[in-house]
């Protein structure tokens, strides 16, 4: 063990690191600008006022209640509609005129006056779970609120929510609602390392000029590029997708437990059209590598892009959190980034069931292939025949 | 192409050629016309251009002044790359394909559609039975011959050679150049660097350059002439000495 070659070492390090100015940089300021971020994400979370649609089965006596509870609500800001019944609440919320239905039952009133388990059922969309639960949260206050005024007397039994969802099944969990969405960030994460490591070996490792020293076009380079990796693209997107669905029940064996694999997840829309949401923002992702690579001298740099531009995206195309329910600023920025689309998108198709003849769903398709063929003309313009 | 072998208009042209990176003029006022079907060695020290000099000439590098000329058309042009081979200083190749895969890959790039084209230029630089083996696993010198072959592959009128021959044993190295006088018979203009004085006298023509500038040009026998020395290096030195050329 010499000291001297360990103080050699420790100094070349720091020699690099040092000439390394944007490593040194990202080493600080990434992790505050991501937990700042986050935190921005989080605390600046506004929950969208609730708009209920109530459905009261209960009568005169349901009527106090309903009574108590929009006064309950306006006094948070939110407002409340009746509806008749059941199908024209849901109507409402497919609509998106009311982000949450509450149904009355006809005993609901004599349950709660005698404490005998009242329970009101509460139906939302459950395309984004954050925003519904947010939504419940405000719905419950309110009711709190509502009950004790109306019947003072039987404050101390709460109802039950009795907590359903209008897309989904009854028994959805979190998977079925994280999993259609993972899929496309992983897509669009994996192909732009893989792009954009690729690329940059492409332009180190001299045979990018030695490429722009022969008659190829740009355009050439980007379109090959993009049918390369697209290739790749649609056999991770299938494979994912293959997996995402799969549920293959494999049955108990001897001492082995019964287990299932694939994470089954039901898609209420087509599989075929999840998949071209996915490939539009894989296909993004191989001109965003190019793109990017143009910026990075190793391969390290093009890792640091990751904490750059791809954590943000995550924190802010809602992909865990609602981007109806962030700050005007940040719902600005995710407006511009493919994957609040994308994520977008997949929700409407997996969970909705959305086909395309959905608007919103057109808009997703639409916004995506225009990403696609912004990044691309961006990616070419950064093939330069004269670099230097 | 036509007028260009009836030597009306120079193969290669530089006018007033100039690059500087910040206050480095890497090249500084580079004139000169070759002619079709001759060898000209650009002769200099590390760092006296040549590289620079040769990626403008090709279109690669952006001139800060001045102009360059490939067989009359303005570089860059990008139609007019088809009918330029140009071997980098680095390698260029692809190490993950096959010697036969790479010189494939280039041909295509070339827009060359003889599937004998790569198989012909592999049996050039005697890469034939290497064909199949991975370019990262072929020693340095085989590989200066792989990208060789990918610069030939399209057998292009105009060839720009950066360093051919570092690295490559002396047989091979005669065998090289005894090529590189065949395609010039066949009306091939080539401009090889170098450093290596010892190689010089195989050019039809020599360029001296220094510090961006081409100090000297003419036949090895016309410098040594001029220089009234019988050693080449000597005669670099002399003219380094001197400055310019008038
Ligand atoms: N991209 C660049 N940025 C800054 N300086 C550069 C760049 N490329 C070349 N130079 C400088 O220009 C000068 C000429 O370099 P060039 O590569 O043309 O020399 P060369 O004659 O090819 O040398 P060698 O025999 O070592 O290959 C050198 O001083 C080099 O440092
Ligand atoms: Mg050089």
């Amino acid at each position: 063990m010499s000291a001297r070659r360990v103080v050699a070492l420790l100094r070349r390090l720091v020699q690099e690191l040092h000439r390394d100015r944007r490593s040194m940089a990202l080493l600080f300021l990434a992790p505050i600008v991501l937990t700042g971020l986050m935190a921005y994400v989080l605390r600046g979370q506004l929950v969208t006022p609730v708009s209920a649609v109530v459905v009261n089965q209960a009568g005169q006596p349901g009527a106090a209640i309903v009574g108590a509870l929009e006064g309950a609500m306006r006094t948070d800001g939110g407002t409340v509609t009746e509806a008749p019944d059941r199908a024209a609440a849901d109507a409402a919320l497919r609509d998106g005129t009311a982000s949450i239905a509450i149904v009355v039952p006809a005993d609901f009133v004599a349950r709660l006056a005698t404490g005998n388990e009242p329970s009101l059922t509460v139906i939302t969309p459950g395309l984004e779970p954050t925003a519904d639960s947010q939504q419940v949260i405000s719905l419950q206050r309110a009711i709190a609120t509502a009950v004790t005024q109306a019947l003072p007397a039987a404050g101390l039994h709460l109802p039950r929510l009795d907590a359903q969802t209008l897309y989904g099944t009854p028994d959805s969990d979190v998977v079925d609602h994280l999993a259609p969405v993972f899929l496309g960030f992983f897509a669009y994460f994996f192909v732009y390392i893989l792009t954009g490591i690729s690329f940059l070996r492409e332009r180190v490792g001299g045979t990018l000029e030695r490429l722009l020293a022969t008659p190829v076009s740009r355009g050439e380079i980007v379109l090959g590029y993009s049918l390369g990796f697209g290739l790749f693209a649609t056999i991770q997107v299938l494979v994912l997708l293959g997996w995402t669905l799969l549920d293959v029940r494999v049955p108990a064996i001897g001492p082995l437990a019964a287990f299932s694999v694939g994470l089954a997840v039901p898609v209420a829309g087509s599989a075929g059209l999840a998949f071209l949401v996915v490939m539009l923002l894989a296909l993004g992702a191989v001109s965003l590598g190019i793109l990017l690579s143009t910026f990075a001298r190793t391969e390290l740099q093009v890792v640091q892009f990751i904490p750059l531009v791809i954590v943000p995206q995550a924190l802010l195309s809602g992909v865990l959190f609602p981007v109806s329910s962030m700050p005007d600023i940040l719902q600005a920025i995710a407006r511009v980034l493919p994957l609040t689309y994308a994520t977008d998108g997949l929700r409407q198709v997996v969970i909705r069931g959305a086909d395309l003849g959905y608007g919103p769903l057109q808009l997703d398709v639409l916004v995506l292939a225009a990403f696609v063929a912004v990044f691309a003309v961006l990616a070419s313009a950064t093939i330069r025949r004269e670099v230097v | 192409m036509q007028t260009v072998a009836m030597g009306l208009v120079p193969a290669v042209q530089a006018i007033d050629l100039r690059k500087s990176f910040g206050e480095l003029h890497a090249v500084d006022g580079v004139s000169f016309e070759l002619a079709a079907g001759r060898i000209y060695g650009v002769l200099g020290p590390n760092g006296s251009g040549k590289t620079t000099l040769i990626r403008m000439l090709t279109g690669l590098g952006r001139p800060t002044a001045g102009e360059a000329r490939v067989l009359g058309v303005q570089m860059p042009s990008r139609t007019n790359l088809a009918r330029i081979g140009y071997m980098t200083q680095s390698d260029g190749i692809y190490p993950e394909l096959t010697a036969a895969e790479n010189a494939r890959f280039f041909g295509a790039m070339y827009g060359i559609r003889d599937p004998d084209a790569a198989e012909a230029a592999l049996a050039v630089v005697e890469l034939s039975d290497r064909a199949g083996a991975l370019a990262s696993q072929l020693s340095g010198g085989l590989r200066r011959r792989l990208s060789l072959a990918c610069a030939l592959v399209h057998r292009p009128p105009v060839l720009f050679l950066d360093e051919p021959t570092v690295g490559v044993d002396p047989a091979l190295r005669a065998q090289f150049w005894a090529y590189f006088h065949e395609l010039a018979r066949d009306g091939t203009t080539i401009v090889v660097s170098s450093h290596v004085m010892d190689e010089a006298d195989r050019c039809d023509e020599l360029l001296f350059m220094r510090a961006g500038r081409v100090i000297a040009q003419g036949s090895g026998g016309e410098l040594r002439a001029r220089a009234g020395t019988s050693d080449l290096e000597q005669a670099f030195l002399q003219f380094s000495a001197q400055g310019p050329a008038a």
